[in-house]
């Protein structure tokens, strides 16, 4: 009797799954063979998967919000030929698996056209080894990390990379060093993972020395882990020490450095350097004056930058009350690229012509960097450079002598080379042509 | 209760368990068919969380004792596979052997601390354990550090057609591996050791009395589990190609235990339940929140609160699970009439 | 020198606040014997009300006070409506001895999601109400600061207080008499209930104070999504279990301990080991001294 309920039940349970899979299910997509996925004719819509919520989230929960107000304003100013575009943001919470899932949600069932600025290194990784959007022609346009595996046209053929790697930065870096502080006795904090790893090896190949080093585990930093840092920075005597890690890491840095009195030449890496979400996390700004910081977009507070003007107000009225940072800012420019590469695309873009548009014309793409976007049909590298500058008593960074000096270089073993490009001006209105 | 309606239930022999197993099998198969790649993929999840939820049934409800820690496990299951098939190009049945092997060598390690601890402290041991063990593999290079290892087990081969998709291959895999699994874990449970456990579960004193090594009991319970759980590793790894750190967070712990209370620990009859909850709750929720227009913070949390709050009745009302819920109430209504 | 008295202090105060969480645990479990995995909730959520009293008043320790109390009547109020059901429905049956656990871990998992749906997104800011730049002797700066002596006078202050109330008081008594054997001690005239709820309440205060502390001994920003209040508990469980789980003396006692030794292996090994330490320093304590610092022997099997 029990035996045949067990069996029962687990046939219910069966069932139960059977119902639950199709009960949710899609409605039955309106496919006319003329559109593309994710396009009709009135709508483009694309999808992200970043954290919103959970320790990784603080910050970049802002990109979604950014990328929007952009798109908004795009489509308010007619769309983009006639369509509007739309963005599905869903949440994985830093979690590969998390990510994994909700992209094949974005892909299976939300259906969109492409996935645009997708963040985290091995969120990207899953997603690419299971998903594999590469196989499926699903464009990836401007994944959002330092990693600089993902600018691989050919394991990656649909993924564009568009940050400056890791590598790259590191050996800029390193070049601002030995050109600034040559002789000085130099300490490096680092995250003691992928992202912290990838710098080292930049700065090894430019043959920079460290008096001493201090590698935390992501998710340590902390002001009583800090403490710690400080105090061996200072046992080793470092005249110049190098933050290379997150907002928080570079907050809980320099806040317990000012608390211990302790003031040697700081460089921030750009990933933990944005002023705005150091202040934010209670560190006053003053802390933050004199230190040297890395960027290959304008300045945030640079509002004689057309594109930051622009981007300010368009956001201040999207979103009110919430600071312009350089979350806002990055999500913003890709927001801009992606609207460039869709109108690049065609009257009617399909997925196979948005990736040749980017292949042929994305080097030609305008954006905000100081740099261009060196897409091609053999590369999917896209900003490969930085400028330096020093924050000011208020804590905004500033390039050096009011001029930003753009260096750039690739993430093998190239040289470093000032670069002489000059932006061109931005499209009228900041609406792509 | 349990014994007693055992007495007087007819087992069913091996050979029609087994029969029933390969139905099912073809029902998975006829299911696989009819759905499409996202419910084809989540068919997947749904059966590495039936063999972890499973691992953790084995442990909890067998044997008593409660692991917050069983998402490590996974993950030494997880880098077991992909290292065995990146360094050695082990073909994939014996990846799965291997991580099934590597977990439950790390089970027996932490059986043979467990067997002196109980309740609060093993709870805390393994907590601290699911904490600390995923941030090793930042400590070697070979473990691929946070963005993690690939875990390729390959395209579907050609012979099942162009329109196969990689998804429904993933679907196959988990799911012949989950019977398998299952079928291998009532076994298990049937034979002298599952007697032993049941025994020690309802009166730790009376099996000692009655011969029963506890001690040994406890750490056989713990590897088998943990084998388990190195398997339900390398399903998740399969399914979303790579291994990392953050693949196997304090999260996954928790979800396995709360789909494991939901599923009910005592038996292994209602594990389609929890499992089908955790994949299934987050994406009614998110549609029926999307639909009510409310915004993405609403649609990543309400779960949440959703899942807890189920958690706790569970344990509060049910805290032997539906399953067994009916059940005994079906043997009282019996005995009354 | 100045590197080791240095790394000493930071242990310290790091140890000072894990001391409070295990203060918090031991309590809770000297009254009910349930470890609460939902306390690093809870405590979070009286630092946001600490936050929000700060909007309306200008003073920390106001806050602080307001904090402690809406942390004592919520953790008042689980063990009323959940613990007070839960032993009653669950004492028997295959997952009795573990069912406490697992329904405070869904309490922690619905706690994270409310406050995050409250307060989620940014980051919010309690400005330290001490100065937290180190004391200098020379040119050197040491790591205690006016904030940190602060921290460490409160920690001590609660232990003299709390072991005032369970020693020399009946309440003491009663806590030990309703955990043990809560029919006998109810024969014996204690107001098991009662007891129980004060115990959680008192706990629920003390999770406040770690709270709001951990935050003033930083910077000052916390979030919804603060890694820091997740290692808080874990932090806070492993000193409990050095210091004996029963003793709160042993309760500080384990957290400076941890707080120190955590510190010397990130200075002096290295500072990667963050998650790994107190691990392994935990199964040392488990494998080595399984009754605690304190703790009686044989009294582990619980």
């Amino acid at each position: 009797m029990k035996s045949f309920n067990r069996r029962k039940l687990i046939t219910a349970s069966a069932m139960l799954a059977v119902t639950a899979m199709t009960v949710a299910a899609v409605p039955a997509n309106a496919f006319s063979p003329k559109s593309e996925v994710g396009v009709t004719s009135k709508e483009i819509k694309l999808g992200v998967t970043l954290p919103m919520t959970g320790a990784a989230s603080p910050g970049y929960n802002k990109v979604p919000a950014a990328m929007k107000a952009y798109f908004d304003y795009v489509n308010a100013n007619g769309g983009v030929n006639g369509r509007k575009i739309t963005l599905v943001v869903k949440d994985d919470q830093y979690v590969p698996t998390q990510a994994v899932a909700k992209t094949n949600e974005l892909i299976l069932k939300d259906k969109v056209f492409a996935l645009v600025s997708p963040l985290g290194t091995a969120n990207n990784k899953a997603v690419a080894a299971s998903v594999n959007p590469g196989k499926r022609g699903v464009p990836v346009l401007f994944v959002n990390t330092g990693f600089s595996g993902f600018a691989d046209s050919k394991k990656y053929p649909t993924t564009y990379a568009l940050l400056p790697s890791y590598v790259m930065e590191a050996k800029i870096m390193a070049e601002y060093i030995k050109d600034n502080f040559a002789g000085k006795s130099i300490g490096l904090v680092y995250q003691d993972d992928d992202f912290g790893s990838d710098a080292l090896a930049g700065f090894k190949s430019a043959g920079i020395k460290f008096a001493t080093t201090v590698g935390y585990a992501s998710g340590s930093q902390s002001a009583s882990t800090a403490a710690g840092w400080v105090t061996k920075l200072k046992a080793a005597n470092c005249d110049v020490v190098i933050l290379f890690g997150v907002s928080s890491a570079t907050a809980a840095g320099l806040g317990t450095a000012a608390a211990l009195k302790y003031a040697p030449q700081w460089i921030l890496g750009s990933v933990g350097g944005d002023a705005t979400t150091i202040k934010a996390s209670g560190v006053p700004a003053g802390v933050l004056y004199n230190a040297v910081g890395a960027s290959f977009l304008p300045a945030t507070t640079d509002t004689s930058d057309e594109y930051v003007a622009l981007f300010q107000s368009i956001y201040s009225k999207a979103v009110p009350g919430s600071a312009f940072d350089n979350n806002v800012l990055v999500g913003m420019n890709s927001a801009f690229v992606t609207v460039q590469a869709i109108q690049a695309a065609g009257k009617n873009p399909t997925r196979k012509s948005l990736l040749a548009a980017i292949d042929s014309k994305g080097s030609t793409f305008a954006s905000a960097a100081l740099i261009p976007l060196n897409y091609s049909k053999t590369s999917h590298v896209g900003y490969n450079g930085y400028w330096f500058g020093k924050y000011s008593p208020t804590g905004d960074l500033k390039p050096d002598g009011g001029k930003y000096t753009v260096y750039t270089t690739d993430s093998g073993s190239g040289a470093v080379v000032k670069s002489t490009y000059k932006r061109p001006a931005m499209p009228a209105k900041g609406l792509p042509n | 209760m349990r014994k007693s309606s055992k007495k007087h239930s007819t087992q069913l022999s091996n050979k029609v368990r087994l029969l029933i197993f390969i139905v099912l099998g073809f029902l998975i198969y006829l299911l696989s068919n009819n759905v499409d790649e996202l419910r084809v993929y989540q068919g997947a999840q749904v059966a590495f969380y039936v063999v972890g939820i499973a691992s953790i049934i084995l442990l909890t409800g067998y044997s008593g004792q409660v692991s917050l820690g069983q998402g490590a496990l996974l993950g030494v299951g997880g880098y077991a596979a992909a290292l065995s098939h990146l360094n050695w190009k082990l073909p994939i049945p014996l990846t799965f052997a291997v991580a099934i092997l590597a977990a439950a060598g790390a089970g027996a390690l932490l059986g043979i601390a467990a067997a002196r601890l109980s309740g609060p402290y093993l709870a805390g041991a393994t907590l601290a354990l699911a904490v600390g063990l995923p941030s090793i593999a930042n400590q070697f290079t070979a473990l691929g550090g946070e963005q993690g290892l690939f875990f390729d087990v390959g395209f579907p081969p050609e012979s099942l057609g162009e329109e196969f998709t990689q998804y429904k291959w993933f679907f196959w895999i988990a799911s012949l591996a989950t019977l398998i699994a299952i079928f291998w874990l009532q076994n298990v449970m049937r034979s002298r050791y599952g007697r032993t456990w049941k025994a020690i579960r309802g009166s730790e004193v009376a099996a000692e009395l009655a011969g029963v090594n506890i001690a040994r009991a406890k750490v056989l319970a713990f590897t088998l589990s943990a084998g388990l759980a190195g398997l339900a590793g390398a399903l998740l790894a399969m399914t979303i190609g790579t291994v990392s750190p953050s693949a196997f967070p304090l999260a996954l712990s928790f979800s396995l235990l709360t789909g494991a209370v939901l599923s009910g620990v005592t038996t292994l009859g209602g594990v389609m339940i929890g499992a089908v909850t955790l994949v299934a709750l987050p994406e009614i929720v998110g549609t029926i929140v999307n639909r009510a227009g409310a915004s993405e913070a609403v649609a990543t949390n309400l779960p949440h609160i959703v899942m807890g709050t189920l958690l706790i009745l569970t344990v509060v009302f049910v805290p032997n699970g539906p399953v067994e819920q009916m059940r005994s109430r079906r043997v009282k209504k019996e005995k009354s009439l | 020198m100045f590197q080791l008295i240095n790394t000493l202090l930071i242990g310290i105060t790091s140890g000072a606040i894990y001391a409070l969480m295990a203060l918090s645990i031991v309590l809770v479990w000297r009254s009910t014997r349930v470890i609460n995995f939902a306390q690093a909730g809870q405590a979070l959520t009286s630092t946001f009300i600490g936050f929000q009293t700060l909007k309306y008043v200008d003073s920390f320790w106001i806050a602080l006070l307001v904090a402690m109390i809406g942390g004592a009547i919520i953790s008042a109020l689980i063990e009323i409506s959940l613990m007070r059901v839960l032993l009653k429905h669950s004492s028997s049956g295959a997952i009795a001895g573990v069912a406490p656990i697992i329904a405070t871990l869904g309490l922690l998992e619905v706690i994270q999601a409310v406050i995050t749906l409250i307060w989620g997104g940014a980051d919010s800011i309690i400005t330290p109400p001490l100065s937290n730049t180190g004391f200098t002797i020379g040119t050197n700066t040491l790591v205690f600061s006016p904030m940190k002596l602060a921290i460490i006078g409160i920690v001590a202050a609660l232990l003299i207080l709390l072991s005032l109330i369970v020693q020399k008081t009946s309440i003491g008594l009663s806590l030990r008499a309703a955990a043990f054997s809560p029919e006998l001690a109810r024969l014996a005239g204690v107001r098991v209930d009662a007891v129980r709820t004060m115990g959680w309440a008192l706990s629920g205060a003390t999770g406040a104070v770690a709270g709001l502390l951990l935050v003033a001994n930083g910077n000052g920003s916390f979030s919804t999504a603060s890694i820091e209040f997740s290692l808080l508990l874990i932090s806070g469980f492993i000193a409990a279990v050095i210091g004996g789980l029963e003793s709160l003396l042993g309760a500080v006692i384990g957290g400076l301990a941890l707080g120190i030794i955590t510190a010397f292996v990130l200075m002096y090994i290295s500072d990667s080991l963050f998650f790994i330490a107190p691990f392994v320093i935990l199964l040392l304590v488990l494998f080595i001294r399984p009754q605690g610092i304190l703790g009686k022997k044989g009294g582990r099997r619980a």
